[in-house]
């Protein structure tokens, strides 16, 4: 297994450049683990990853080298990820200390490539973006533009009412 | 980024979006994932850029500067939601559907899953929005969750009708909502095709009419619990069985019209049942529990408690062939809290084919003897919970062998089994893993199987298994114990939360009162006067105090306390100390064994017992030691030591003193002062004599600490099985359910 680990992977990025990345840390991405196993024979062939740039795909591979001793995810994780808490360890707290372009690629590209703790480490920092502030003040976060007239605004509001406090 | 990249993503954006809108998405509809997009996407992409290149070359560039001016919208709605289902919230989730259309549809079903409804403002706005005509989603289909039990017997059914266009449910709890009857119940479920699990506990005025709709629409149900339902009969019961096909776990506990033709149809239909609780269903009899575990083979809990018309046939007939038995090997848990028909060799059966039992309730089957309890011993380390309650017959013979075949037990209870002595406790008090013993009524015990109890088991002198796991203790009625006695056990046993001594004389102190726990309201004087059950913060309490005392007591009048002691020798001291009882006021405890602590402990130390070990008690020492290892040398060392020393006073804590390591946590652990069987006394106790004065707070910590990471830590509750974890609070009639453990470790 640890000689397996070791092999080294020629993945490409969207915008056709090959990054050589060690086995383990690239099958982090269960996308790519599953895809080496298809392929049958690791190293020789480069893997497509078709959805995701350069400059993301080193991101997330930085993430995979920081975390490629992280036990497997079990089944338990999976209802983990339902679990409300926005706790996150503080490595991953500077590592997504990004631009918000930045921040949803990598979303987007844990999302694709199956890397569930990354996804989940992207999620729960956007929810703690979200976490205490007002309407306004989650818009102006992500720069979105209102779409509700004030009426329907205040319809919500009213038919929600029993959510506002707790 | 590649431009037909962000086409993808344009794509994917637009289709879920439509898919959003639909008031049937939830958050694990994955039709619109991200993922699913880019095989087929790209495809149909090329024929849509082929078709019409202007329209898509517009909306991408407008989708385009979307994402550079927001490029959170570049988020498909399935991410959005995967972030908002992290928000703990429903203030948040509410902020999040005043942002914008996008983000209310991507929030509005979170935020409708489980409606609030604890308050009656909640339950009212709630109702007023499902009910509204033009409201601005369809909340009725996004609530999956429906519990009103916090309000309970305040919710009436015009206040249910409220919610009755809510069809799509999953669970609907209503636990103890008894003004509730058909009238609203009814309609609720009525059209309801998701209802997976239904709690209507206590609910006694509802029919068979509901429970026929039940049958008729919820044909997804897999869990119903109907406790307490007593106007419930055979009709509806085999209507549920004949069509939710798919039950996992049944509770019928009390509905009292219920017979074996209930449950032999439950039986032939319910192949996927996980666990059934019958309790006190009166007419139910032995075929109904031959059917159950004939024909249900993933059973894993099976309640039958208070069944009292259930006799050794119900096992006995189940189809047996030596040479290929049938073995319900999923069985873990059962229930048969007096059925007091069964005997011995029911339990032989029993044990016979369910050999993975984990927790086997016998309490109150009064028949059954030494045979039945020597057969439990076969189910080795798979046993963790064995109650034995009122079995009177069985003797040390079988708990003896019990204890040593069955080394993971956990919780055990032998109440009023009078014939045990201390020899059964003192095996059993190596039980490494033993949290919880009840020993209400065993008159015979003494302080020795306490001082077992602290101790756990030993070898060599040592502690064998680390600090004591024990959290529970129920010690009522046994007469015979001593204040000092206890007073080891509470400094050896820091996890102990919940500790009972009613009717035991030592403890009818009127100084002791305010660490015992508040009598329940039924009880009458004279049961509220032997009343005393330490609990939580009380056991530390009182421990506190019982140190404070000795540590006074011996900083005080030191004559008064180490005579008698001496006087009385090392053994069965326990025995006759206390026993009429009336000892008040300063001079308890000062003529009790643990005293010769003080004896040896002419230094003020001696009043933690924790930290002595045997050096402490030449006679508590001794007493533990001659039972465990006879003849073993060391804790005579120490006790001819103890004894050598006295008078020797301050210039032995001098010298010992010098050799004391500083470490705190070393004098905590019990095991270690057992180590040194050399001429000299212990470090540990030496070490405790240097930290004396500021000792006793470190303890406290140190316990309050153990106490606040378990707290009830020891019970865990499965499914909707184990809804209510009784207390025992008066252990004569033992709350025999105390709550059933979580399946596999």
């Amino acid at each position: 297994m640890s000689a397996e680990g070791e092999q080294s992977v020629k993945l490409v990025s969207s915008d056709n450049v090959e990054i050589l990345t060690e086995r383990k840390i690239a099958e982090r991405s269960m996308l790519i683990k599953n895809m080496i196993e298809d392929l049958g024979a690791p190293g020789e062939e480069p893997i497509p990853i078709m959805n995701v740039s350069e400059a993301v795909l080193r991101k997330v591979l930085e993430w995979c080298t920081q975390h490629k001793n992280d036990p497997a995810p079990t089944q338990d994780d999976d209802a983990d990820s339902r679990k409300k808490t926005t706790d996150i360890e503080e490595w991953d707290q500077k590592f997504m200390q990004v631009d918000q372009e930045m921040l949803f690629e990598i979303i987007l590209a844990a999302n694709y490539m199956d890397i569930k703790a990354l996804l989940d480490v992207g999620c729960k920092t956007v929810a703690n973006m979200i976490k205490g502030k007002s309407p306004e003040e989650i818009r102006k976060t992500f720069n979105i533009q209102n779409d509700f007239t004030p009426e329907e605004e205040e319809q919500i509001r009213r038919e929600n009412e029993w959510a506002e406090d707790r | 980024m590649s431009r037909s990249r962000r086409l993808q993503r344009m794509s994917s954006d637009s289709s879920s979006s439509s898919s959003s809108t639909s008031p049937e998405r939830d958050v694990d509809d994955d039709n619109d994932s991200f993922m699913l997009q880019p095989n087929d996407s790209q495809s149909s992409l090329g024929v849509d850029i082929s078709s019409d290149t202007s329209i898509t070359a517009a909306a991408r560039m407008a989708y385009e500067e979307r994402c550079r001016v927001s490029p959170v919208a570049r988020l498909p709605a399935e991410l959005l939601i995967s972030i908002f289902a992290r928000l703990g919230a429903s203030s948040d989730l509410m902020s999040c559907m005043l942002v914008s259309k996008e983000w209310a549809r991507n929030s509005v079903g979170l935020l409708w899953h489980r409606p609030a409804m604890n308050k009656w403002e909640c339950i009212q706005s709630v109702v007023r929005s499902i009910r509204k005509a033009d409201k601005f989603f369809a909340y009725q289909d996004l609530v999956k969750r429906l519990n009103m039990s916090t309000l309970a017997s305040q919710v009436g059914d015009g206040c249910l009708m409220g919610m009755a266009e809510c069809k799509r449910v999953e669970r609907l709890t209503l636990t103890n909502c008894t003004k509730l009857t058909d009238t609203s119940l009814q309609p609720l479920v009525d059209g309801n095709r998701s209802l997976l699990a239904l709690d209507i506990t206590g609910l006694d005025q509802v029919t068979d009419q509901t429970m026929i709709t039940v049958a008729d629409h919820c044909l997804r149900l897999q869990g119903l619990n109907v406790t307490g339902c007593k106007k419930l009969t055979d009709a509806s019961i085999q209507a549920v069985a004949r069509s939710c096909r798919h039950v996992k776990r049944l509770k019928f506990n009390g509905c009292s019209q219920l017979t074996d033709t209930a449950i032999l149809t439950v039986a032939a239909h319910s192949t996927h049942l996980l666990e059934i609780d019958l309790h006190a269903l009166q007419n139910i009899e032995s075929p109904s529990v031959t059917a159950l575990l004939t024909s249900c083979p993933h059973l894993r809990e099976v309640r039958l408690a208070h069944c009292t018309r259930i006799n050794d046939r119900a096992f006995l007939d189940v189809p047996w062939i030596p040479e290929s038995p049938i073995i319900f090997d999923s069985l873990r848990i059962l229930d048969l809290t007096d059925c007091n028909e069964l005997g011995d060799k029911g339990v032989e059966r029993i044990i016979e084919t369910c050999p993975r039992l984990r927790n086997l309730i016998l309490a109150k089957c009064r028949h059954i003897t030494d045979r039945a309890v020597l057969a439990i011993t076969k189910l080795g380390k798979n046993l963790h919970y064995i109650h034995l309650g009122h079995c009177q017959r069985i003797t040390d013979l079988s708990v003896e062998a019990l204890a040593k075949a069955c080394n993971r037990i956990r919780y055990i209870d032998l109440a009023c089994c009078s014939n045990l002595t201390d020899t059964s406790v003192t095996k059993l008090a190596g039980l490494p893993k033993l949290k919880r013993i009840g020993l209400v009524k065993c008159a015979g015990i003494t302080d020795r199987s306490i001082y077992a109890l602290a101790m756990g088991e030993m070898k060599g002198g040592k502690r064998m298994h680390g600090a004591s796991v024990l959290e529970r203790v129920h010690l009522s009625y046994c007469t015979l114990l001593t204040l000092d006695g206890i007073h080891v056990l509470l400094n050896n046993c820091l996890k102990l939360t919940h500790l009972s001594l009613t009717g035991v004389q030592a403890f009818l102190r009127d100084d002791l009162l305010s660490f015992i726990r508040e009598a329940p309201q039924e009880f009458n004087n004279h049961q509220r006067d032997v009343f005393c059950v330490f609990s939580g913060g009380g056991v530390s309490r009182l421990r506190e105090y019982l140190n404070q005392e000795k540590a006074h007591a011996l900083a005080g009048g030191d004559s008064d306390s180490v005579t008698p002691s001496m006087a009385e020798g090392d053994d069965d001291m326990g025995l006759d100390g206390d026993i009429d009882g009336d000892n008040t006021g300063d001079s308890d405890g000062s003529n009790t064994p643990v005293i010769s602590l003080d004896v040896h402990g002419s230094h003020p130390a001696g009043g933690t017992p924790i930290l002595h070990g045997p050096g402490q008690g030449s006679s508590s020492g001794v007493l533990f030691a001659s039972q465990q290892h006879p003849g073993g040398s060391w804790q005579h060392q120490h006790y001819g030591q103890g004894h050598g020393q006295d008078g020797a006073g301050s210039s032995s804590t001098a010298r010992l003193s010098q050799s004391a390591p500083s470490s705190m946590t070393m004098a905590f652990g019990p095991h270690m002062w057992a180590g040194t069987g050399s001429g000299t006394i212990s470090p540990v106790s030496a070490g405790h004599l240097q930290h004396h004065p500021p000792f006793i707070p470190p303890l406290h910590q140190q316990m309050q600490q153990h106490n606040h990471g378990q707290q009830g830590g020891a019970q865990h509750v499965t499914g909707m099985m184990s809804a209510a974890i009784l207390d025992d609070v008066e252990e004569g009639d033992e709350a025999f359910g105390e709550g059933s453990e979580i399946l596999g470790d």
